[in-house]
């Protein structure tokens, strides 16, 4: 009952198209003020949930993330990332195509979001094939999924904010995201390459050994970024918060004195771009959380969890249910709104089915990458609309052939655990 | 004079938020350099100077704030996203109504947290805390709920203001943030 009530507060002030996080937490305040027994000690705990809801050092790796992410998009990194990956498999059939796939890649492996990628790859490599004589339709539709790696490919946003909201490890998440986002990466290649082949698109001359070499020492202090979050991690030099903190630093440093793509008086612009995207999330899981507060309080997932037993549905079937879910859910919401609110319900039931959480994360993330690239809320497609000048809708359509690519790859890692799980098993 | 004034908001608002961003970065990144200089044997005794044990906490207090107050720059660049269906689905009358709607919901739930904001640091000041790490008064700290929460609903009465008198709404080019630096 009083979850219908909950839902329905939150459904209403939704549609009026009042900002998420606001929702959120309009809907615990309303719902504590007529149907609770309202008194001064909850007004206090909600005051401060408010702040000890944020007092977590796992959490403040989002902001570092989106910094180090801003410096890296502006500093001329993805240009010299865009050159290797283009003497690597430039020569081959479609190659300018999978050199954007591979550059995506790359740049997924220093930064944590997908439409940063797509901003930073895109807005380079968009214009190139296009003049190549690529169908601009292809173009789009290529750059705008395989940049959704970006939240796949460790390090991921999306995959810090569930780690947060579940209680689980980042850098173990992290790990899950490698194999899956290798995997679906060499898919996109792949389905690049037949179709070029049939289609007949055009290919650039084979780079000679210099050129791979001269291209990979110019890149080669961007992607020593890699190294220094992944290896710092899993080397124990630093917890995920702290190797946010020095990949911010460093990227800052590649931007400004190495690469010098950015001027030392751009940077308070780069922090308050990173500080607005970033205090908008941590607002968003300031009131995530204070909704769970008030799930929880009202046993919602304890309910949830026991009527899901009582339905005796199979894993499987949980997870055909969780995915259909997720997407409908992905077509009114951006990532980490969804995974705040539905991942603290969900993992309780995984656990009661045997499902490995640290599967399902990578399971939600995959679907979150689907939404990302579909409308009406695809970040991704706003992003690409913007580089490509095209329409939404255009774009939507240009994207729709891959959604069902990665439909099908959701389906692949939602039943192929091993996928996700046999890394991390294999390190922790 | 009030044009003065909210000029004077815009920029010390972004300044704020941009140095709390920048301050928590370096501490943080001094905090490791200070333990890995550690290892080192020629630097170790120069190290041990210091004690960054307050690190963390800092890193986390200047998150927090930078987090409140730039949820209200958020208002004013429009960041705050919301479910959008309805609204573009609906004829323009009624969709006028649904974002003075939506706008009044975000003041209206703003000034509830500032005011209970306000209640709870009132609070803390009577208990006389102090913070682990730092020792700072937790009242202090806990001060950026009623001052950030008032300063978003100033926003949001702003951005719905300029909306009845000339309609415009307030548009972040999603993701693509980067490019304001460019």
């Amino acid at each position: 009952m009083n979850a219908a009530l909950i839902l329905v507060i939150l459904l209403a002030l939704l549609l009026t198209g009042t900002p998420i996080s606001i929702a959120l937490g309009m809907t615990v305040l309303t719902f504590l003020a007529l149907f609770s027994s309202f008194s001064l000690d909850t007004v206090d705990i909600v005051s401060q949930r408010l702040f000890t809801g944020l007092e977590s050092f796992a959490i403040m790796a989002v902001p570092f993330f989106v910094l180090s992410g801003t410096f890296l998009t502006d500093g001329g990194i993805a240009r010299r990332i865009i050159r290797f990956a283009l003497a690597l498999v430039g020569w081959m059939h479609g190659g300018l195509a999978i050199a954007a796939i591979l550059a995506c890649t790359f740049f997924a492996t220093i930064s944590g979001s997908s439409p940063a990628t797509v901003v930073a790859i895109g807005s380079i490599m968009l214009p190139a094939m296009i003049k190549q004589g690529y169908p601009k339709r292809f173009s789009v539709g290529v750059i705008t999924t395989s940049g959704s790696l970006g939240i796949l490919i460790p390090p991921s946003i999306v995959m810090i904010i569930y780690a947060v909201s579940t209680s689980e490890s980042a850098g173990k998440l992290f790990v899950a995201g490698i194999v899956p986002g290798i995997l679906l990466a060499a898919l996109l290649m792949l389905i690049t390459y037949l179709t070029a082949r049939t289609r007949n698109f055009p290919t650039l001359p084979r780079a000679s050994g210099r050129e791979i070499w001269v291209s990979f020492k110019d890149a080669f202090w961007g992607l020593m970024l890699v190294v220094i979050v992944m290896g710092g991690i899993y080397g124990g030099i630093f917890t995920p918060t702290e190797a946010a903190a020095v990949s911010a630093v460093y990227a800052f440093i590649a931007a400004v004195f190495i690469y010098r793509g950015l001027k030392l008086r751009q940077v308070p612009r780069v922090l308050l771009s990173a500080a607005n995207t970033s205090a908008m999330l941590l607002y968003i899981i300031t009131n995530a959380i204070l909704f769970s507060f008030l799930l929880t309080s009202e046993q919602i997932p304890q309910a949830l969890s026991q009527w899901v037993v009582d339905q005796q549905l199979s894993p499987w079937m949980f997870l055909v249910a969780l995915n259909v879910a997720l997407l409908a859910a992905g077509q009114f919401m951006e990532p980490s709104s969804i995974i705040l609110i539905l991942a603290p319900l969900l993992v309780p039931i995984a656990r009661n089915l045997g499902i490995d959480p640290i599967h399902l994360g990578v399971v939600m993330t995959v679907n979150m990458e689907i939404g990302m690239i579909h409308p009406p809320v695809g970040l991704n497609l706003f992003v690409a609309s913007h580089i490509a000048k095209m329409g939404l809708t255009e774009v939507s359509i240009a994207c729709l052939p891959w959604v069902f690519v990665l439909l099908a790859y959701l389906v692949l890692i939602t039943y192929v655990p091993a996928i996700s799980l046999w890394l991390p098993n294999l390190l922790y | 004079m009030i044009r003065a004034f909210n000029r004077a908001l815009d920029h010390v608002e972004e300044w704020l938020i941009a140095g709390f961003m920048a301050a928590a970065t370096l501490v943080i990144f001094a905090a490791v350099l200070h333990r890995q200089s550690a290892a080192v044997p020629w630097l170790w005794q120069y190290a041990a100077a210091f004690n960054f044990s307050w690190a963390q906490e800092l890193c986390i207090y200047l998150f927090i704030w930078m987090a409140k107050f730039g949820a209200a720059y958020g208002v004013r660049t429009g960041i705050h996203l919301g479910v959008d269906v309805l609204v573009n689905a609906v004829r323009p009358n009624i969709r006028r109504s649904l974002i003075v709607a939506a706008l009044s919901f975000g003041a209206f739930f703003t000034g509830a947290i500032a005011v209970m904001g306000v209640r709870w640091v009132w609070f803390i000041h009577g208990t006389g805390q102090t913070s682990p790490d730092l020792e700072m008064p937790m009242w202090v700290v806990y001060l950026c709920i009623p001052l950030g929460s008032s300063l978003m609903c100033y926003r949001f009465l702003q951005v719905l203001t300029r909306f009845l008198r000339c309609g415009e709404l307030p548009v972040h080019t999603l993701g693509a943030g980067a490019e304001e630096t460019a």
